[in-house]
This record gives structure tokens, C-alpha cells and sequence, in this order.
């Protein structure tokens, strides 16, 4: 028989689970143990959690450093290997060479947020995971996992703090 | 009954929308989106196929042009940018009120915006797409373009990068980049709310598109956080695409293209007629799928202001740009504004200033911005207007030059009037589908917009108040 047991249970109300959460931590359940879910992006802190630490700026930062690179390539050094003179001017200024830099600068920060963000969420990710469909309904799933002996004491926990549909979480695919 | 009661009971019309909303569960909301996406009655089929047909029509116009060449349409010289450009730069200006609003309207947290978020950004991407047809078409031989991408061959052949058009390429295809995956992370989290939802075709495309989405805290977290990055990343994008666009002719010598007022004046322009669109499209959308209860009169309202004050800056833009031209008197400038004073061109010129000028004086009344059929007249008379100003620009300018015995006049042919119709019934086909498809209301935003708000009573009145929150 597995040590840990995981349980799921839906809320009606923000409180009444952030309460329910600070109890959590009470009993000696840590943060990663406990995930919500919601329908709604609930303001930072009003579920009573520590906020995440991202690494997605570094993300766009690299990626942006990258494109005015491809950028300053493009415009700066390859007209020296194609040469071509127009309107005489030199194979490579600055007004030309500007915009290319930083229309490549900005294409490399969206497509590098966009890819930052899909792998910060671990996204796409097609298999099953424990979830409830109700939660876009406007519930609040938490999702808690905790040593078997905890059992009864997070029901009791759960119950007072009026969560229903409380039972193992069902893996659906996602 | 005491008057709060009575307020309670019998709120003010928009106050009263605004309550339903506020009453119904989120389940009812989520159904509300849902709903009109599963009716594809007669009607919907009926212009589908309309709408189709002249698509079908206007590809069949774009083989014969590449069949038989350019010389099907009505280019000549000195007439070298016809109808084809006119339109690419009317779907580039259409293309920019989806960022005005999503973006910037985003970043100011200005809370109207959440229901008409999506419309706008599919917008943008639609219009973009219909614009970076023209130059493919524009082309001729349209399987030379390649030749455009910058890889090593056998031909010696690179691009030019110190080319306004190659400036266009690369921008125009940052912008549409941007504008798509903006567009698809805002809609990650309603994906899987219509996965929750439906069964069949559906929800294999909506489970495709969800990626796995749950609703985590974490998962909103970085969302927002993208969508903040995006928010700031692609104000500059779009500001540089049609001054790039305007780059096109100003960087040339030819008279009224040459002028530095021409960035500023393209970017108010675009956003004059791409918000005007907007409005249009909201009043069409909003009753072909009766989303009345999410597109209200507060949020034309705000539109419809937000159309008016940028059709007063585009007044601004053109008089300054048109007083310098009028003062320095050069001879063929001097030729071409005689030409839309008194001249061949002068239809087309009064019917550009009243198009425009007329909506921004309707647009001060309320009534005229909180009535769709009025709005929806005074925003489609805006676009006429502004196509007419493209066309002017365009080609206007160009039956004039430095070189008197190479003036000439334009007239289109059916190849580039099909191509032209193709362009507005495709992009019109797409929007019709996408409203399909994908819930048209950002159904989590409009949620999480509920939760800011609460009625507070001041005074005799009852007055929506917003929670400061991120």
C-alpha cells in the first residue's frame, strides 16, 4: 500500500479555500504538495501562496539578445559578402541597418516569449493528469498529496471548510 | 419600497446588462460563448457560400493574371502601384486597431476591452493575412519569391536590406507572427474550457489546441506574465509596420509621397480605419450570434470614442501634411492637389474628407455611438473613406511626376477588381468560420473581469466599481 495519498475536492468560494490551504500547511503539508485549479486567474496572493519564481524574462532576454545578433548578421555583414550600391549609398548604414535590427530583435522576443512561456508550463502536454472538468463550471479544485496517515485530519480539514466532490483525483486526458 | 430597493430592482439599462452578467454562474457564461458557435443555421450557410463563391472567383482571376502576366491589369507607366498596393495598404491599416486594443488597452488596464479582445486580435490576423497576399500578387510571377529569403545560392543572388520592401517583408511577417501567437495564448485557457464542454471533431481540435491546460495557479501566473511581455513587445511592432509601409513611398522622390510626415500620419490612419472595422465587424458579430449580453452599449460607447478622437488626430496629420505641400507650391505637387480640388481626381477627393470628416462629427453624439445601426453606418462610411484615401495616395500621386510627357492615368480591370473583391470575401469567409470555431468572447477574461467588480451606491446611483488588482 502506497505511503502517500492524494486527494482532490472542489470549492464554491476563494476563501473558504485559501482557508482551507492555510490549514493545509497547518497540518505540515508543503506548497508543492498542494495545487489549485481554476477557471478564473484569481489575483497573486489571494489564495494565500508563495509566489512563483520565473525564469521566462531571462527566457526573452536571451532571446532578444539573439535576434538583434541575426539582425546586425543581416543587415551589417552580409552586404559586404553581396555587394550591391544603391542610390549611393554605402553597402551597410545605419538607418537601413537599424530598422532590420530591430524588426529581428522584436520578432526573436515574441517567438522566444511565446516558446518560454510553453516550456515554463511544461506545455504541450497530452497525457492524463489528475484534473476535474468542473473547474471551468467556476469551482475551485485542490489537488493535495500527503502521508497516508494525514488522512482523516485533511478530510476533516476539507469538510470544515465546506469542499465537496472530495475523493481521489480522477487522471483524464488532457 | 425603499430607493434602494427600487434602484436594485429596476437598475438603468446598462447597469442592468451588466447585472445579468454579473448573475448568471459561470457555467451559464461558459454556455452563453458556446452556444452560438453550434448554430450553423441556413443564413450561415447561405453567405458561406457567397462568400466562397467570390473567393473561388477571385483565385480564378489570380491564375489568368499569372497566366497571361501582368498585363492583364491596368498597371502602366507612370502608374506602376495600381489597385493591388492600394488594398495591401488598407488590410495593413485594418490590421492595427487588433493591437491598439488588445495591447495597449491591456496595458492601461482598461476594463471594456475584455469582451472585444479576441474580435480585435482575429481581426488583425485575418486583415494581415488578406495584406501579405498583395505582394505575391503584386509580384506577378509569383514563384520567383523566394528569390526574397536571404540563403546562400547559386544565383549570387541577396536580398536587399537597405529596401523599404524588403523592410515590409520582414516586418509585415513579424507582426503577423506576433499577432497569431498572441492571439492563440490568450486563447489557451478557453480551448480548454470548450474541451470541458464538447465531444466529437470538436473536441479533438479544442484538446489539440488546450495543450494540457488546467488552470493551475501556476499555469495563470506565467500566462499573464506572457501576455504582459507580449503587451509591451508588439506596441513597437505595430507601430513600425505601417511606417514601414509608408517608408514604401517615402523614401521616393515622387511628389506628395516624399515627406516626413508620412510614419505618423499612416499609424493614425491605420488606426482610424482599423478601429472604424472593428466597430463594424462588433455590430455585425453581435447580432449574427446574439452576444448582447457581452457586446453592450458601455463598450461601443468607448469604442466609438476611441474612433473619434483618432479621426480627429488623422485630421490633424493631413492638414499639416497638406498645408506644407499647398505652401511650397512645387509645380507638380501644385498639378496633383489642383487635380483633387478641381480635376479628374476631385470625386474621389471630396468623397475621402467627407467620409472621414462626417463620422468624427456623428461619432460626438452618444446616441450615434451607443446605437449599433448608427455606429455600424458612421465606422463603414470611415473604411470607404479611408480606402479612398489609399487610393488617392497611391495611386493619385503617381498620374503625376517630374516628368510631364510620362503622365498617365489608371483604370482597373476585372482581373484586379475580382482579385480586390477576393481579398474582402476571404477575409470576411475566415472571420465567418473562426466565429465558428473559436469561442468569439475571451470567456476567461470576461470571469476574471467579474471578479473586479462589484456595484457600490453613491449618492442616487448605483456605480460599477473596479477592484485594484493585477
Amino acid at each position: 500500500m502506497s505511503d502517500t495519498v492524494s486527494l482532490i475536492s472542489l470549492f464554491d468560494e476563494s476563501t473558504e479555500t485559501a482557508t482551507a490551504i492555510d490549514e493545509l500547511h497547518a497540518l505540515g503539508i508543503p506548497e508543492d504538495k498542494i495545487t489549485i485549479m481554476t477557471g478564473v486567474p484569481y489575483p497573486e496572493h489571494a489564495l494565500g501562496r508563495q509566489r512563483e519564481w520565473l525564469t521566462l524574462p531571462y527566457i526573452v532576454l536571451a532571446g532578444a539578445i539573439g535576434g538583434l545578433l541575426f539582425g546586425l548578421f543581416l543587415a551589417v555583414i552580409t552586404p559586404h559578402l553581396y555587394r550591391l550600391d544603391v542610390g549611393g549609398h554605402p553597402p551597410a548604414s545605419f538607418p537601413p541597418a537599424a530598422i532590420i535590427i530591430f524588426v529581428f530583435t522584436m520578432m526573436a522576443t515574441i517567438v522566444s516569449t511565446f516558446l518560454g512561456v510553453l516550456w515554463e508550463m511544461n506545455f504541450p502536454r497530452f497525457g492524463t493528469a489528475p484534473y476535474h472538468s468542473l473547474v471551468t463550471h467556476g469551482h475551485l479544485a485542490v489537488l493535495v498529496e500527503f502521508p497516508a496517515a494525514l488522512e482523516d485530519k485533511v478530510r476533516q480539514v476539507l469538510e470544515a471548510c465546506h469542499a465537496h466532490h472530495i475523493g481521489e483525483p480522477e487522471r483524464l486526458a488532457l | 419600497m425603499s430607493e434602494d430597493q427600487h434602484l436594485q430592482e429596476n437598475p438603468p439599462p446598462e447597469i442592468g446588462e451588466r447585472l445579468l452578467l454579473a448573475e448568471r454562474t459561470d457555467e451559464e457564461i461558459n454556455q452563453a460563448v458556446l452556444q452560438p458557435m453550434f448554430r450553423t443555421g441556413r443564413g450561415f450557410w447561405v453567405i458561406v457560400t457567397i462568400l466562397g463563391a467570390l473567393v473561388a472567383w477571385g483565385l480564378y482571376a489570380w491564375g489568368y493574371l499569372v497566366y497571361w502576366g501582368v498585363g492583364t491589369t491596368g498597371k502602366n507607366r507612370p502608374v506602376y502601384w495600381t489597385l493591388f498596393i492600394t488594398t495591401f495598404v488598407f488590410w495593413v491599416g485594418i490590421s492595427h486597431a487588433g493591437t491598439m486594443i488588445s495591447a495597449v488597452l491591456r496595458l492601461l488596464k482598461a476594463d471594456w476591452r475584455r469582451p472585444i479582445t479576441r474580435g480585435a486580435e482575429a481581426m488583425t490576423a485575418f486583415a494581415l493575412m488578406m495584406a501579405a497576399l498583395y505582394p505575391l500578387i503584386h509580384l506577378g510571377r509569383v514563384w520567383k519569391f523566394y528569390w526574397m529569403l536571404p540563403y546562400p545560392n547559386n544565383r549570387f543572388m541577396w536580398p536587399n536590406f537597405q529596401s523599404p520592401l524588403m523592410w515590409d517583408l520582414v516586418a509585415i511577417f513579424t507582426y503577423l507572427i506576433g499577432s497569431l501567437l498572441y492571439l492563440y495564448l490568450a486563447l489557451i485557457p478557453d480551448m480548454a474550457m470548450a474541451r470541458d464542454h464538447t465531444a466529437g471533431w470538436r473536441y479533438r481540435l479544442y484538446r489539440l489546441l488546450g495543450l494540457g491546460w488546467r488552470g493551475t495557479e501556476g499555469e495563470w501566473h506565467k500566462l499573464h506574465r506572457a501576455l504582459g511581455i507580449f503587451s509591451v513587445a508588439i506596441i513597437p511592432i505595430f507601430l513600425s509596420v505601417h511606417s514601414i509601409v509608408s517608408w514604401d513611398f517615402a523614401v521616393t522622390i515622387q511628389p506628395r509621397w516624399h515627406s516626413t510626415i508620412f510614419a505618423p500620419y499612416f499609424v493614425v490612419g491605420a488606426i482610424y480605419s482599423g478601429l472604424s472595422a472593428l466597430a463594424t465587424i462588433l455590430v455585425i458579430v453581435r447580432r449574427g450570434m446574439r452576444l448582447q449580453e457581452f457586446l453592450r452599449a458601455e463598450h461601443f460607447n468607448a469604442l466609438g470614442k476611441l474612433v473619434m478622437v483618432a479621426g480627429m488626430v488623422w485630421t490633424y496629420f493631413w492638414f499639416a501634411g497638406f498645408l506644407v505641400e499647398w505652401y511650397g507650391n512645387e509645380p507638380v505637387t501644385r498639378e496633383l492637389i489642383r487635380e483633387e480640388i478641381s480635376g479628374n481626381l476631385a470625386p474621389l477627393f471630396y468623397l475621402q474628407m467627407s467620409a472621414n470628416l462626417i463620422p468624427i462629427g456623428l461619432l460626438v453624439f452618444k446616441k450615434v455611438r451607443t446605437t449599433p445601426a448608427l455606429l455600424l453606418v458612421a465606422t463603414l462610411l470611415v473604411n470607404v473613406g479611408m480606402y479612398v484615401e489609399r487610393t488617392l495616395i497611391v495611386i493619385g500621386s503617381l498620374q503625376r511626376n517630374d516628368i510631364p510627357f510620362n503622365w498617365g492615368v489608371y483604370r482597373p480591370t476585372w482581373v484586379e477588381v475580382s482579385i480586390v473583391v477576393m481579398t474582402f470575401a476571404g477575409f470576411a469567409l475566415m472571420y465567418t468560420l473562426f466565429s465558428r470555431v473559436i469561442p468569439y468572447v475571451p470567456v476567461w477574461e470576461i470571469k476574471e473581469g467579474r471578479l473586479r467588480y462589484t456595484l457600490r451606491r453613491i449618492g442616487r446611483l448605483l456605480v460599477p466599481t473596479a477592484a485594484e488588482i493585477d
